[in-house]
């Protein structure tokens, strides 16, 4: 069994008092293993920095417990936690060396000065700015600052390093690149990363699980592929990656699948999320992804649609459509050389591909 | 780059104030310190080093030429140097928690806040002195009620001492402490303390290792604008402090009133001049010289 860094249960937050008071986090319950990639992914304002700053140490729960490795933290402040964390701003300390900036931790630890000098070298060297260790953080770049936040919040060797949207103040090139740093950071190191983002592209390609929020809850818990491919309400469809919603009739219902009525009188089979029964004749909501169907020639396929506009994204193009019953659909096709995108007001067909189409709970 | 030919002009104003407020006086200061004593005071048109020599020794009343240190100067010198830098260290000992709350409040409290930090400003510096002659006087209140409870059976001297010209320096000099403080604290990044309580810090190392470097700037300041006027303080160390506890300000003013020795006043003036600009510059190396010479 894998040991479980942070236990965290029945755990509410409310700020403000009687009828001002606002409930940031509802009964969270929540484990993360150790040396997990563990992202907390929501819309602004849903909760999950308050749970960032919880484990951090930097707010204390309303009620409901936190556990790292084991030991209940619940009360304990953040300089006695074995966690460290990665600011949004960074906070490097503007008055020392970006050296002085990595060893403060360990300094504030009581380590041996001859430790601390050499972690600090080795810290420099894995975020590689060993050249800068004697300039000040307003000397150097943004991109680089992240480094040394890094750096600095590693430098103590916590048990869980938490990062609160580190990212989202650099440019789309230098974000990529250090996406795949902190991968790497994180498999050379093998600790428990905590990482907060509301771009959901961002905490696909990174984690190793990912926790959906959304006004105070935990909306859905689980791998990338799990999130991408059944999403559990509506929210989660919308939120993580481009979701077509359509509005179909319920012809059938066998077992955990639904047939349902499409547009143009064709049908087709969609999964039912658990529990759910429909009645024959209902509308239901079914949701199936952009990429998840193909164009036809007219007449061929499910569907028929025509063309409201093509948009260009380099690899793909995202094709508006307008199904025969009005509800409207995009439809992402990867480009090919020498295909040319469809004119405006042109028809065709679409076939979905078998077992895409999802009916979700409202 | 129009128009920047006459934008200088917006300036004369202001600059002709302070040729004819600070410039010009101080010019005439400086000559009168080279010049002879006048019998009914002012001075005569007569070079003399008499009033520098003066600063700092004393003729014998009976043999001119038998010289000795000018104690009682010198011990003014160093009093007054002495009580304003207490008076600089209570306040920013008193100030800096001050101006921590305000700069810890919501927004909209804190200008209520710096309202009330500045009332005092709004009364008479002479009121205030003579309210706080009033609390400390031997049957003045703090007095009166330590005795009718018995604590003490007779009034402690509080007037005419030291602790009353620091007490009444630190209580007018404090705002001058307090705002620029303030304003250091409210420029600063309040997640570096997040970051230092992350980073294992205690309170202690917190407020040494990550406050006290951001908000230095403040300190500087508020501690040149409470040194400076308070080594000249006339007011406060006349009313509280009497004629023990004399301070530069006092022995200048008397020699332009009763010592009738304008140019020894003029000397006294201008060594005062030369202390404050020389304890500035000496202050800014030691304390702001690093920062600046790194920024460079």
């Amino acid at each position: 069994m894998v040991s479980q860094e942070i236990e965290i249960a029945g755990l509410n937050k409310s700020f403000g008092q009687g009828a001002a008071a606002f409930q940031a986090l509802r009964d969270i319950d929540l484990t993360i293993a150790s040396g997990e990639f563990f992202t907390l992914l929501g819309p602004s304002g849903c909760g999950k920095t308050t749970l960032l700053r919880i484990i951090a140490g930097f707010e204390q729960p309303s009620a409901g417990t936190l556990r790292i490795n084991g030991r209940d933290v619940t009360g304990l402040g953040p300089n006695k936690r074995p966690v460290n964390t990665v600011f949004q701003s960074y906070a490097l300390f503007p008055h020392m060396s970006l050296a002085d900036n990595i060893g403060f931790g360990l300094k504030m630890q009581g380590k041996p000065r001859s430790e601390i000098r050499a972690t600090v070298a080795e810290m420099l060297q894995l975020v590689r700015m060993e050249a800068m260790a004697d300039r000040r953080p307003s000397e150097i770049s943004g991109g680089q600052q992240q480094r040394v936040a890094l750096a600095r919040a590693l430098a103590p060797r916590p048990r869980v390093l938490l990062l609160d949207e580190p990212l989202s103040a650099l440019d789309l090139k230098l974000r990529k690149e250090m996406q795949s740093e902190l991968k790497r950071l994180q498999s050379e190191t093998g600790i428990t990363f905590v990482f907060v983002t509301h771009d959901q592209e961002e905490a696909l390609t990174m984690s190793d699980r990912i926790a959906v929020m959304s006004a105070g809850h935990i909306l859905q818990l689980g791998a990338p592929q799990e999130i991408y491919n059944t999403p559990v309400n509506r929210f989660v469809a919308d939120f993580i990656g481009d979701t077509n919603f359509l509005k179909l009739r319920v012809k059938a219902v066998e077992g955990s699948a639904a047939v349902l009525e499409l547009p143009g009188g064709k049908t087709a089979q969609a999964s039912l999320p658990e529990g759910m029964v429909p009645t024959t004749g209902a509308l239901v909501t079914a949701v199936i992804r952009p990429e998840q169907a193909e164009a036809a020639a007219p007449g061929a396929g499910d569907l028929q649609a025509t063309v409201e506009t093509a948009t260009f994204f380099g690899t793909d193009t995202h094709l508006h459509l307008t199904l025969s019953d009005a509800q409207s659909f995009v439809l992402r096709r990867q480009n090919r050389p020498g295909q040319p995108a469809p004119a405006p007001q042109s028809r065709l067909g679409l076939a979905l591909a078998p077992g895409a189409l999802r009916v979700l709970k409202d | 780059m129009r128009g920047h030919g006459w934008k200088w002009l917006l300036c004369t104003p202001a600059l002709i104030v302070l040729l004819l407020a600070a410039s010009g006086p101080l010019l005439i200061v400086a000559i009168y310190s080279f010049l002879s004593p006048g019998n009914m005071g002012g001075v005569v048109w007569e070079f003399s080093t008499e009033g520098w020599f003066r600063v700092f020794f004393r003729r014998d009343i009976f043999e001119p030429d038998l010289v000795e240190w000018n104690a009682a100067h010198l011990q003014v010198f160093w009093r007054s140097i002495w009580l304003s830098l207490q008076t600089t260290f209570i306040c920013a000992v008193l100030g800096f928690p001050t101006a921590w709350f305000i700069a810890t409040r919501p927004p909209h409290t804190r200008t209520i806040w710096l309202f009330l930090i500045t009332i005092p400003f709004w009364t008479n510096l002479l009121i205030r002195t003579f309210a706080i002659q009033e609390m400390i006087r031997n049957n003045g209140t703090i007095n009166t009620v330590l005795m009718q409870l018995g604590l003490i059976d007779s009034p402690i001297q509080m007037m005419f001492t030291e602790f009353a010209v620091l007490l009444g320096m630190a209580y007018v000099f404090l705002p001058l402490m307090v705002l620029p403080l303030y304003a250091a604290m409210e420029k600063m990044d309040f997640r570096l303390v997040e970051a230092g309580y992350d980073l294992y810090a205690s309170r202690l190392n917190v407020l040494w290792h990550v406050i006290l470097p951001q908000v230095k700037p403040g300190f500087i300041a508020g501690s040149i604008l409470v040194f400076i006027p308070a080594i000249g303080a006339y007011v406060t160390p006349r009313l509280l402090g009497g004629g023990r506890t004399m301070m530069l300000g006092n022995l200048i003013a008397l020699q332009f009133g009763q010592g009738r020795n304008w140019p020894l006043g003029a000397a006294l003036a201008m060594l005062m001049l030369v202390v404050v600009v020389g304890a500035l510059i000496l202050y800014l190396r030691v304390v702001g010289g690093n920062d600046e010479a790194r920024r460079g």
